[in-house]
């Protein structure tokens, strides 16, 4: 219904100026009519038509204050905040949703404006409770430093009947967000962003006037895997942060820009730090990647960190317990066994490796003659392998998700295996029209889709073009394939890409379009595969080693019924979970707020993340404990620091360096062209994904698993799945 | 016209105590005799566990460490530190713990190499 309203105001039905703004994005191909000019405090400006007026004066620099308005959000205009004069009209004017019109003079600091400002202040204020001192939203409170800037010097409201302020139950949406429903200001950016981004549509408005509330009419969770975004939306303290409660103030906190790690799409946070512990983890807006938006793992994992970690060396006893050493010891013994061992030592990297320690991996193991090194998760080895980047990114980029006018997922559900592209999809099915057709289970994408069965043979039954989704491919201008990286870990995973190749070269019309696209799982998998690690396991499994390497291999594909008997395992990583659990020595290595390390998302972008804390106890980052341990087994590794690590990296692939940047693949018809060789024929076992609902999500990796808020996730969904409400 | 300003300036500096070298240097040899002969009474009023002999080690320790020292305003300097020093120690302005300091034997070399600052997590 929601796309309905915003294709009309496409079409150019301008009735409402509410649907004009959000249009306006989204007209560029359209012909662009004349631009317009409007003075902003006698500032002359040339607006294109359909500009609002807040819009234009950002333009010249003058903020206009709002609480309802946000500029990835629809237009509201209930808060009144943003009224400004506009010459020769008698009334103030709601900036956020009013057109401007040629010649229009606004006048942003005109005393009518104050005046209403100050009026809408006082409204505001008048049922808005004063308990900043005990609001977790003190300091950071957009209510707060309004009534500081634009709100009356003193006070009107003596309550003569001592009748109270008005006063709202709480409402319990679940164990991430807390609600002191007294405190709102009815903006309604929550219920706007639950409909339009997180396309949940439980949140809403019953009353009027006074009366009004903002709630789910129902007590139910808000059950959505964006729901702590609109902690970060409401201006006011009536949505904060449950696990963060009352646990720091913004003015105490120290700030650290970083990168998450919980999936592969390297969503840019914001790391707030107090005392040498994470408090809580925030977006950091980058258009490119996630927007502004988070999702709630990466938001709300974070007491992970402090728990379950291992924080000494371990050494396995004679009666099979692992018992503290220091790391002289440690490392001793480790690297006896590994001098013994010779070149019959494999390694696996884990979901959270960073490329430093990769690196460092790859390169001792090199020195002692062996290629063992493997990663968790698989990837067909069948035509070019990975030998070819283009075959293993999300080559299109996320962004450009937008644009597409045609998406077919195969094997995946983005929404809860990149819950921020899954938005992108959203935000493009909503404004862009785009279509989308899903081969896999059926799941809930918060979005239309077309389903076209979990056989795997619809997609070779596309590929040669008798089946009736393989003309609306073929016409669609910009097409989309994206492939989750779980589908690929099948039998005849190298059949379906070698099939997807196929089909995505002969869609292909356009240079800068990249129809093939894969979705990963984990943040290691790209930087890993940049490196050179084999995919998947199956070589350590069929090599006779007598030592293994676990690099946060956490994800329960390797146990000790696979390894030889006397096998040693060794697991470096930050959590005592699955790895370290069959592991004979235990190294203790940083997690990702604790060391700078480079993470490489599914895109190909390189980006780092920075030291918030220190690690604890006796951990240390991981690059340098391989680099101490290289030491004493006698092939000493090149570098001491981190600069000479990355030159390393450099040299390997320059890409893994540059920051930020997003390097493209190539070659895609020479590796489709290779992918023919693909003896192995797509096999009937229906396509299957492993997180197919909400309660599946929260508990996926060592950190996650660790993190009780997660673990309250879970069965709060459960619960409310159990209820007659849902 | 700039060069010869600036010799000029060079030129006039002002002196702080010694005109050329020789002075400067006669300075220097008369504070390491004062010291020298110094040693044996600051052993016994500090009482401190070194003996005499090291002492003048150390002594010719402290004014070697400054034998690169070319400019005769700075050894003049260098050489009123070392009277005021004196002057501290003569009058037992200073206590045995600054005495000691000069020995440095709780001072922990820093590790420098990967794997001492490893081990010691220290980097």
């Amino acid at each position: 219904m929601l796309r309905l309203t915003v294709s009309r105001a496409l079409n150019g039905a301008k009735s409402s100026p509410t649907c004009l703004s959000v249009a306006s994005r989204y007209q560029s191909d359209q012909k662009k009519p004349d631009k317009i000019e409007v003075f902003i405090d006698d500032k002359p400006v040339l607006v294109e038509p359909g500009t609002t007026v807040l819009q234009a004066a950002a333009m010249v620099g003058v903020e206009i204050p709002r609480f309802c308005y946000h500029e990835r959000l629809a237009v509201a205009g209930n808060c009144r905040m943003c009224l400004v004069e506009v010459e020769k009209s008698p009334k103030p004017v709601a900036a956020c949703a009013m057109p401007v019109m040629k010649g229009w003079r606004v006048k942003t600091d005109s005393e009518m404006t104050r005046k209403a400002r100050e009026g809408i202040m006082e409204f505001l204020l008048v049922n808005h409770p004063l308990d900043c001192p005990i609001c977790d939203q003190g300091g950071e409170c957009d209510l707060q430093d309004q009534s500081m800037a634009f709100g009356s010097d003193r006070s009107r409201f003596t309550d003569i009947d001592f009748s109270g302020k008005r006063a709202v139950e709480d409402k319990d949406i679940g164990p991430l967000v807390k609600t002191i429903m007294t405190r709102c200001i009815h903006c309604t950016r929550c219920i706007r962003f639950a409909s339009e981004v997180a396309g949940i549509n439980d949140l809403g408005t019953t009353g009027r006037g006074n009366d009004m509330q903002v709630g789910t009419y129902i007590e139910k969770l808000f059950m959505s895997e964006l729901s702590g975004n609109i902690i970060d939306l409401c201006p006011v303290g009536a949505l904060t942060s449950k696990p963060y409660s009352f646990t720091a103030r913004p003015w105490e906190i120290r700030k650290v820009d970083s990168i998450d790690v919980l999936d592969a799409v390297g969503s840019n946070i914001i790391v707030s730090t107090r005392t040498g512990e994470v408090m809580r983890i925030v977006p950091r807006v980058n258009e490119e990647i996630n927007e502004e938006w988070l999702a709630d793992k990466s938001r709300f994992a974070y007491d992970g960190l402090k728990r379950q970690r291992l924080v000494t060396p371990m050494l396995r006893d004679n009666n099979g317990d692992l018992n503290p050493v220091d790391w002289e010891a440690a490392l001793i013994t480790v690297a006896k066994v590994v001098k013994h061992a010779g070149n019959s030592i494999g390694a696996i990297a884990g979901g959270f490796a960073d490329a430093e320690a990769l690196i460092a991996l790859k390169d001792l193991l090199n020195r002692l003659g062996s290629e063992h090194l493997c990663t968790e998760r698989t990837f067909p080895l069948d035509g070019s392998g990975t030998d070819l980047r283009s075959s293993y990114l999300l080559n299109n980029k996320i962004a450009a998700v937008e644009e597409a006018d045609l998406v077919l997922l195969v094997g995946t559900n983005p929404r809860f295996e990149a819950p921020l592209l899954n938005a992108r999809l959203r935000k493009a099915w909503v404004h862009n029209e785009t279509d989308v057709a899903l081969i896999g289970p059926q799941v809930d994408l918060t979005y239309h889709y077309e389903h076209l069965g979990d056989d795997p043979n619809v997609l070779r039954k596309i590929n040669e073009g008798d089946h009736e989704f393989a003309d609306k491919l073929k016409r669609a201008k910009k097409p989309l394939i994206i492939i989750g990286a779980e589908l690929l870990e099948r039998k005849d995973g190298g059949a379906l890409l070698s099939t997807v190749q196929n089909l995505s070269t002969k869609l292909n019309s356009n240079e800068d379009w990249k129809v093939l696209n894969v979705l990963h799982k984990v943040a290691s998998q790209v930087a890993a595969l940049d490196i050179g690690y084999n995919p998947g396991i199956d070589k350590i499994k069929s090599a006779d080693l007598k030592v293994l390497y676990l690099l946060g291999a956490d994800g329960d594909h390797i146990n000790k019924e696979d390894l030889p008997k006397d096998c040693f395992v060794i697991y470096q990583g930050h959590h005592g979970d699955r790895g370290a659990a069959i592991a004979d020595a235990v190294l203790p290595g940083a997690a990702y707020t604790e060391k700078q390390a480079t993470y490489v998302n599914t895109e190909g972008r390189a980006q780092q993340t920075l030291v918030a804390v220190s690690p604890p106890g006796r951990a240390r980052e991981d690059w340098k404990i391989i680099r101490a341990l290289s030491e004493i087994v006698g092939a000493k590794l090149p570098y001491d620091n981190l600069n000479q690590i990355r030159d390393r990296l450099d040299e390997i692939a320059p890409h893994l360096t540059r920051y930020g940047n997003a390097e493209s693949a190539n070659y895609f018809k020479q590796a489709a062209e290779l992918s023919k060789k693909t003896e192995s024929a797509i096999d009937c076992k229906p396509i299957d994904v492993k997180i197919k609902e909400l309660q599946d999500y929260y508990m996926t990796d060592s950190i996650s698993r660790a993190s009780p808020t997660m673990a309250k996730c879970v069965q709060a969904v459960l619960k409310q799945k159990q209820s007659a409400c849902n | 016209m700039t060069s010869q300003a600036v010799r000029k300036t060079l030129k006039e500096v002002k002196p702080i105590l010694s005109l050329n070298r020789d002075e400067a240097r006669r300075r220097v040899l008369n504070l390491y005799k004062t010291w020298y002969r110094q040693l044996p009474y600051i052993v016994q009023t500090y009482d401190i566990p070194v003996s005499v002999d090291k002492c003048k080690k150390k002594l010719r320790e402290e004014f070697t460490k400054y034998s690169e020292s070319n400019d005769i305003r700075l050894v003049d300097m260098l050489v009123i530190k070392g009277q005021m020093e004196l002057k501290e120690v003569v009058n037992v302005w200073k206590q045995k713990g600054h005495i000691m300091a000069y020995f440095k034997d709780t001072v922990e070399p820093k590790p420098k190499d990967f794997l001492s600052k490893f081990l010691n997590g220290k980097d």
